[in-house]
């Protein structure tokens, strides 16, 4: 799962005046040929260093991503939810294996990003410093932040990388169970006893709002968004895809019965657009720069596991072997 | 002195007693990442081998360990092939275009060789004579 | 056939399988290098499924439904082994009982391929494709951080076998069922069992460079019986309570 997270680099439209302008228009016309762009192709320098730390933003977001869920990994009920919630974790370890694998094409080895995820030099997608306080917070993870992640990846798997855009449709595929587990949960806690519709209801409040954070801030058109969008790198601005949100999965929680706590949304039905509340876009920025409820603990645990992982790499570490770039 | 302890809604991460402050962040020495694998998996019996990702691991055996559960968990997977990266040759960027010096060479594709209107022709002509 | 005795051995193995799984899933996106991370929690998410499986013959011999014999007995209801209930520990612990647990499961659905019970036979060859992978996971990372691993690795598996080698013959606990199993051809015995693994598992340290403990063979027993470590409670206590909120509930 990923969200869109504030990408934004201000120098980018300067660094690209250096650029030998016939390569630039060859690369442009390449991708405005509807080409994908490999590892070894010629690449602005802006657009290999927007490509990895967006790759890598969602990558961390991946191993992130485990967290809230795995928390109740070890109290899921009964075998069917058990072995799920098990593969869907395990899951967004694949995935973040998978993105750092693309990203490291690009020239920045896996460890470089670790090292810059554990300093709180990179980050993540925001919806993850949230915790789930419930079962049915897990249920509603599943169902909507992986739906929101879906339309964001089906998106980005459009755009102009080739190695990012294959790992991201096998992802999507993954995800299509997530989606599907996530909405079979979501629907058994719905219909099931008054308990359980409470717990999916209030889960359903508390995730609102980073439900509606996870799409980002409304864009404000710049020079940088232009140029990354001419280069299929920023594929549909974060309202389009909100809007999409809106359209494919508020009626479906309506038909649950259940409510969503922002009584401003409601869609036009002459414009076919949705309008909300504010979802308080001081509290993501903050939360972004690390003032969240779960931030602390997210770094922390992340530590852990690589500080207890260490002597096994260490053991394995030979002397002789070279690290090579992969592939694709 | 007792250091305060991160109190989790994850057991698993209670039972650890992280410390609330951090004295030490772990950091990996860069290229400290093994050696990188590309992955190939046949999916079904008689099917090419097709390349699906990559994995870092120190030798052989481990690689294939890995790859078997990150490209094999899913679907069908009747094999799979691993070989270090390295070991792979492409045509350099610079020389692609190679594929473009032969645009039409139609005599080897199928598409050259259809004779069936031929054939009705000549039956219709004989027909008539 | 004795109903009662294969009823015995079905939840041995069962609880076996569950309490492992659990432990296991423990690691899940918390485990040492990311492709391991992967392939540990398909091993824990396998057994799961094994424990499933055996849960179903039970119920298919008039045991309640798995999920309720799973999720809402007290430990002195269950019969997994002492080994399988001891928290994860780090990384070298689980592995070293992973291992020892792994060696002796492939031994013994192979020995059950031939048991008379058909139902039993049947799933013992299904799950043999996983347990090679077990197994195969297992010994490569045995050997990686013995022989093949550095001074800190060789000291640490060789502290984790020292420690669970021990506790392993939990596994081969015999329960007053056990002349009937054997006589009915259910299944050729623990004794059996215990006699291949120790020769399997002595072989495999000993080609990682390292040794394995004198061990008393009986001073953890008790699981069969219904006698847990203090551990195993609290285990169950954790992994019921969502669905003690209401156990009749459909989750």
């Amino acid at each position: 799962m990923y969200g869109n997270i504030s990408i934004v680099d201000q120098a980018i439209g300067k660094k690209n005046a250096q650029e030998d302008p016939e390569k630039l228009a060859a690369f442009q016309a390449k991708i405005d040929r509807g080409e994908k762009i490999e590892p070894h192709d010629w690449m602005p320098a802006d657009y290999r260093r927007q490509l990895i730390r967006m790759i890598e933003q969602h990558a961390h977001s991946e191993i992130i991503g485990a967290l809230p869920e795995g928390t109740w990994i070890t109290r899921a009920p009964g075998f069917k939810r058990k072995m799920a919630l098990m593969a869907k974790v395990q899951d967004e370890v694949g995935h973040a294996q998978l993105l750092y694998n693309a990203a490291e094409t690009l020239g920045k080895p896996r460890e470089e990003m670790i090292n810059d995820l554990l300093t709180g030099k990179s980050k993540y997608s925001n919806v993850f410093n949230y915790p789930a306080k419930t079962w049915a917070d897990t249920a509603v993870i599943a169902w909507l932040i992986d739906a929101a992640a879906i339309i964001n990846q089906v998106t980005n798997s459009k755009g102009s990388y080739a190695p990012y855009c294959r790992a991201l449709e096998r992802i999507c595929q993954e995800e299509s169970f997530h989606l599907k587990y996530g909405y079979d949960n979501v629907v058994t806690l719905a219909t099931g006893t008054p308990t359980q519709r409470a717990m999916v209801q209030e889960a359903l409040n508390r995730w609102w709002r980073p439900i509606m954070h996870f799409f980002g801030p409304p864009d404000i058109a710049s020079v940088h968004s232009e140029i990354l969008t001419r280069w299929k790198v920023k594929m549909a601005s974060n309202d389009d895809m909100r809007q999409q949100f809106f359209n494919q999965y508020v009626p479906k929680i309506w038909e649950l019965g259940l409510t969503v706590p922002d009584p401003e949304l409601r869609k036009d039905e002459v414009t076919g657009k949705w309008s909300y509340g504010d979802p308080d876009w001081d509290e993501f920025k903050r939360v972004i720069n690390g003032d969240g409820p779960c931030n602390k603990e997210r770094l922390a645990v992340r530590r852990m596991a690589e500080i207890n992982g260490e002597w096994v790499r260490n053991a394995l570490k030979k002397p002789t072997a070279k690290y090579t770039v992969p592939l694709s | 002195m007792n250091k305060q302890t991160i109190e989790s809604l994850d057991p698993r991460i209670s039972r650890a007693q992280l410390p609330t402050e951090v004295d030490h962040i772990p950091q990996y020495e860069v290229l400290d990442q093994f050696v990188t694998y590309e992955v190939f998996q046949q999916q079904k019996s008689g099917g090419h081998f097709i390349h699906v990702g990559s994995v870092h691991a120190p030798n052989e055996e481990i690689a294939l360990l890995f790859a078997k559960e990150q490209y094999g968990r899913r679907g069908k997977s009747v094999g799979m092939w691993i070989a270090p990266t390295n070991a792979i040759v492409s045509i350099p960027e610079e020389d692609v275009d190679m594929f473009d010096a032969t645009p039409e060479k139609k005599y080897r594709e199928v598409g050259a060789y259809m004779v069936r209107n031929r054939v009705e022709q000549y039956k219709k002509d004989n027909r008539n004579e | 056939m004795n109903k009662e005795a294969l009823k015995n051995l079905l939840y041995r193995m069962a609880d076996d399988s569950l309490i492992i799984a659990h432990r296991n899933s423990e690691w899940t996106g918390l485990g040492p290098i990311l492709e391991e991370d992967i392939a540990f929690s398909s091993i824990a998410q396998d057994k799961l499924g094994h424990a499933l499986a055996l849960y179903s013959l039970l119920h298919e011999l008039g045991e309640a439904d798995p999920d309720i014999i799973a999720f809402t007995r007290n430990e002195k209801q269950f019969f997994c082994a002492q080994l399988v209930e001891y928290p994860i520990g780090e990384y070298d612990f689980s592995l070293v009982r992973h291992f020892l647990f792994d060696t002796a499961e492939k031994i013994r659905y192979e020995l059950l391929q031939q048991s008379s019970y058909e139902p039993l036979a049947k799933l013992a060859k299904k799950v043999s494709s996983e347990i090679k992978y077990h197994t195969f996971h297992a010994e490569t990372w045995i050997k990686q951080l013995g022989s093949n691993g550095n001074e800190e690795s060789k000291a640490r598996i060789q502290s984790a076998l020292n420690d669970v080698y021990p506790i392993a013959f939990s596994l081969f606990e015999k329960t007053s069922f056990e002349d009937a199993i054997v006589a009915d051809g259910i299944f050729v015995g623990e004794e059996t069992l215990q006699l291949r693994w120790v020769e399997r598992v002595t072989s495999i340290v000993t080609a990682s460079g390292l040794t394995l403990p004198s061990a008393d063979y009986s001073v953890h027993y008790g699981g069969r019986n219904h006698y847990h470590t203090e551990y195993l409670q609290p285990l169950l206590d954790e992994m019921t309570v969502v669905f003690q909120i209401d156990p009749s509930a459909e989750w």
